[in-house]
């Protein structure tokens, strides 16, 4: 603390490096950058994330066969990993979107229409991502020019974009794809299999892909900059000179167009382009998105922690399905881990932020 | 310099049990910062002390130590000879400690009588009884002769700065105090409301009450104080009574060196028009005209609320405008939200740091290059080693007290959060600079860069305006002044020349007979802009 400069003449000049703190400097050296990459304050996401797994695995040794990391695993937490990425930029940026789980509906139905109707799996990709983006645009259009408020706008078109979704696919029925190989593969292809080797699943490729544009996107762009300071203070946002309006446009057609990918990710693999696709998703990725270490007043939040967050509930539910548990108790666990995880956030902030309790305390 | 406290006379007997507030080796750190060590002094009952010192050199952790905000890492305070222990504030109001903060805590939705009486409102029934409400209200605000600037029925987000405080004071002085310490108290309020606090502050003291004081205004202290503390770099430099000291020896002790003059202009002035207003009307002006030169600063006088900081807003898009024009660089714009006015070379740093100024969780450098983000992005990716560069130049050249430029806003002193909002803005070099209070909260030694820093930038050819309530900064830096008073321009006076009085006279020309005396509200809902 304070420092005493008279002892450290008497003290011994260099006292004698030890072996064990070069070997602590040599590991140091090679975490630190990796614990920059996930961040400080992801860390805690990677140490629950590893204590789930050693528990899991303390208990099933079907956990950590390819088939099922690959498979089971990585294959589930690819959709929901996708639509969580775009969630993430609007809940930054201090917003909400609930319809991302009926845009993926209308993107797949709209991708399956295309694909049975020209039989190629491109086109029927960029169908599913045009109608997101173009769902995107209506819920930033409602938001931003219409100034109403981001939960009740998308509360609104959840339910429109569901109706949608029905409205376009042929009376209403499922449009199965199951005929069409190459568009199935996206959901279910792999690839650099061979040799024991089940391969790497198409689908998580895509993930890891979207995460990198996600994560850039938000950290070393200017638009990224705009969303984070639009989180934390829009009136100083908007006095720095940033157009709120554009921002707000951008966020939602991002989230929309990663929406839709999703939705064309999950007619894939369940080989249909239903209109019930995609139904309850909203709330896993926004469980995701907070789990990850967001703020809900906006400003915090990193795509790193939504995919940590992504992990953290896929392995929690492949483990418990591995292990025989029934749904519902899957259902209770990720809803008191995500209450859980945020109370302890919170609590943290209390302590370490001046507890400025004063009005509160007197009311 | 050693303090007085620490000499041990050995002669004289202990002093009888100590009155007041004693502190006794305080230290407290932060993750990269010692904000303070081995702090020991006392407030004394009936006494006027003063904490004095740069930005961030700990004297508002020093009133949230003794507000029991935050615990002391090591040290003990006590009270008339009882020994304290706070876990939180409530503790501290029971032993009858209150601190004022630079930023009272008002409550948006409700309205000045219920925001004085916040926790204690008289109730029948479970219902508020707001007669008794106001008539106990109304009762406190004439005894200290604030009912005008303070008017009852006002909601709390329509309050401004100096209101905000006023209703800050009259909830502590309602309830038994013992140690009343005021963190900046002044540094929104007019000359007149000063004098008033003042008066205020003096009768509590003469009550018995241990007052400790917080400003950067040195004069202020001088007038005020019975004994002043100079805190440098968390420490205790020199507590002396305020007889023995004069400004220059305040603020060698306080920055550790002489000061050169503080206002130092060279004429820059051109005859090219950078920024010009015609018949400017809105909901806060009448047919408002002004221009602002290249190289010219052109202050912006009058009293809180004669519409200085709505005018601008105006300007810069931020507030609607019914009717007028404006041009920058002689061309007609049209400006309908801030971000088309930075676009035509326009930039505005507002008062209000912290609801209009910082994202608080962010960081330093962040806030530093929000305004210049487009220009130091190549196909929307920021060059990060340009923005360190950008951000970091003025960072330093305010002083900017911060462990790195990663360290969140929210976590540097109040001045130097100030001093973050002016980077921002002086690194974005717009063609135009609207400074809104530019010094507020800003120490002795940073407001000389400041002011070095706007004659630069004058030099270099920017048009700057110049909102000030502090008299001597425009009258020492502006090339023209504007006095406003109730929504007008009530006069222009060339600013080399230009005294006190002549000001003074301009800005209050009717104004014991205005007609609207409630101000309107500054904080406009974000629909409002747009
Ligand atoms: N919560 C915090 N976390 C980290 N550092 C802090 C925190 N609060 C204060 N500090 C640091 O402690 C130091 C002292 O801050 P303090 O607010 O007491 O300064 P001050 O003397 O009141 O300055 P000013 O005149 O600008 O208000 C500063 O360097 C500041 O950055
Ligand atoms: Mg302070």
């Amino acid at each position: 603390m304070s420092e005493a400069p008279a002892g450290e003449v008497d003290g011994p000049a260099t006292p004698p490096i030890s072996p064990f703190r070069t070997a602590l400097a040599r590991v140091a050296s090679v975490v630190r950058p990796v614990v920059r990459f996930i961040g400080a304050e992801n860390l805690s996401l990677v140490i629950v994330l590893a204590i789930e797994i050693a528990v899991i695995v303390s208990q099933t040794k079907f956990f950590l066969g390819q088939q099922n990391l690959l498979n089971s695993l990585g294959q589930n937490i690819a959709v929901l990993g996708v639509l969580a990425v775009g969630e993430s930029l609007v809940i930054i940026a201090g917003a909400l979107d609930i319809s991302v789980g009926s845009i993926a509906g209308i993107a797949g139905v709209a991708a399956a229409l295309v694909v049975t109707g020209t039989g190629s799996m491109q086109l029927g990709l960029v169908a599913g991502i045009m109608a997101g983006i173009c769902a995107g645009l209506v819920n930033g259009s409602i938001v931003a020019f219409l100034r109403v408020n981001p939960i009740i706008a998308t509360l609104g078109t959840f339910a429109a974009f569901r109706g949608v979704a029905f409205l376009i696919a042929p009376n209403g029925y499922p449009v199965g794809v199951g005929t069409q190989p190459d568009f199935t593969w996206l959901g279910s292809g792999r690839i650099l299999g061979g040799g024991g080797f089940v391969g790497i699943p198409i689908i998580l490729i895509i993930l890891i892909f979207v995460a990198i544009v996600g994560h850039v996107l938000l950290r070393y762009t200017d638009f990224g900059r705009s969303i984070y300071a639009l989180g934390g203070n829009a009136t100083a946002a908007r006095l720095a000179g940033i157009n709120l309006t554009r921002v707000r446009l951008g966020m939602y057609v991002f989230c929309g167009m990663t929406a839709g990918l999703s939705g064309v990710l999950l007619a894939a693999r369940t080989t249909s382009g239903s209109p019930l696709n995609g139904q309850g998703m909203e709330l896993q990725a926004i469980t995701a998105v907070f789990l990850g270490g967001a703020a809900t007043t906006g400003g915090k939040g990193t795509v790193v922690g939504t995919v940590l967050a992504v992990l953290i509930l896929g392995v929690l539910s492949n483990g418990m399905n591995l292990l025989g548990v029934q749904q519902y108790w899957q259902d209770v666990a990720t809803g008191m881990l995500l209450v859980t995880s945020v109370a302890i956030a919170q609590f943290r902030a209390l302590r370490s932020e001046r507890a400025r309790t004063r009005i509160a305390s007197r009311g | 310099m050693s303090p007085p406290a620490s000499t041990e006379p050995p002669a004289t007997p202990v002093p009888s049990p100590s009155l007041g507030l004693e502190i006794r080796g305080v230290s407290k750190a932060f993750p990269n910062v010692q904000a303070l060590s081995d702090v020991s002094l006392e407030a004394r009952s009936g006494e006027i002390l003063a904490f004095l010192g740069e930005n961030g050199a700990g004297k508002s952790t020093l009133l949230k130590v003794i507000n029991g905000d935050y615990q002391p890492d090591i040290g003990t305070l006590t009270l008339d000879g009882q020994p304290l222990r706070f876990a939180n504030p409530l503790d501290a109001h029971r032993a009858g400690i209150r601190v004022i903060y630079q930023e009272p805590e008002i409550i948006p939705g409700v309205d000045v009588a219920e925001n004085i009486c916040v926790g204690e409102l008289p109730g029948r029934g479970g219902f508020v009884d707001r007669r008794l409400l106001e008539t106990r209200v109304r009762a406190d605000l004439d005894r200290y002769g604030f009912s005008a600037a303070l008017p009852m029925g006002l909601m709390g987000d329509m309050l401004s700065p100096a209101q905000r405080q006023l209703v800050e004071i009259m909830r502590a002085i309602k309830s038994n105090v013992r140690v009343l310490a005021l963190d900046e108290p002044t540094s929104s309020l007019t000359d007149d409301e000063v004098q008033r606090l003042f008066a205020l502050v003096r009768r509590l003291r003469d009550e018995g009450v241990a007052i400790i004081y917080v400003s950067h205004r040195i004069r202020e202290i001088l007038q005020l104080a019975d004994r002043v503390a100079i805190l440098r770099d968390g420490r205790l430099i020199a507590v002396r009574p305020a007889a023995d000291l004069t400004e220059e020896e305040i603020v060698r002790l306080m920055v550790g060196r002489d000061l050169t003059a503080m206002f130092q202009r060279r004429r820059a002035v051109t005859d090219r028009v950078v920024l010009r207003a015609e018949h400017i009307a809105s909901n806060w002006h009448h047919d408002v005209s002004f221009y602002v030169r290249a190289g010219e600063v052109v202050g912006f006088a009058g009293l809180v609320g004669a519409g200085r900081t709505e005018l601008a807003k105006v300007v810069f898009g931020e507030l609607p405008r019914d009717s007028g024009s404006v041009f920058v660089d002689g061309r007609l714009v049209s400006i309908r939200r801030p971000s088309d006015a930075v676009t035509e070379g326009i930039g505005y740093a507002p008062e209000d740091r912290k609801r209009e100024g910082l994202i608080l969780m962010r960081s330093v450098l962040e806030n530093a290059s929000l305004a210049v983000l487009q220009r130091l992005s190549r196909f929307h990716f920021i060059q990060r080693r340009m923005e360190r560069r950008l951000a970091g130049e003025y960072i330093e050249r305010l002083r900017v007290r911060t462990p790195s430029l990663e360290q969140e806003v929210g976590k540097l002193s109040g001045g130097n959060q100030q001093k973050v909002v002016l980077a921002r803005w002086l690194a974005a070099k717009p063609k135009v600079l609207i400074l809104d209070e530019p010094t507020r909260g800003i120490d002795v030694g940073a407001k000389a860069e400041i002011y070095h820093l706007i004659d630069d930038l004058a030099n270099q050819g920017l048009g700057v305006m110049f909102i000030s309530s502090d008299l001597p900064e425009i009258l020492g830096l502006s090339d023209r002044i504007y006095v406003m008073q109730n929504g007008r321009i009530s006069g222009e006076l060339p600013g080399p020349g230009a005294t006190e009085e002549q000001v003074l006279a301009l800005a209050m020309v009717d104004h014991l007979s205005r007609a609207d005396p409630v101000p309107k509200s500054t904080a406009p809902e974000e629909g409002l802009a747009g």
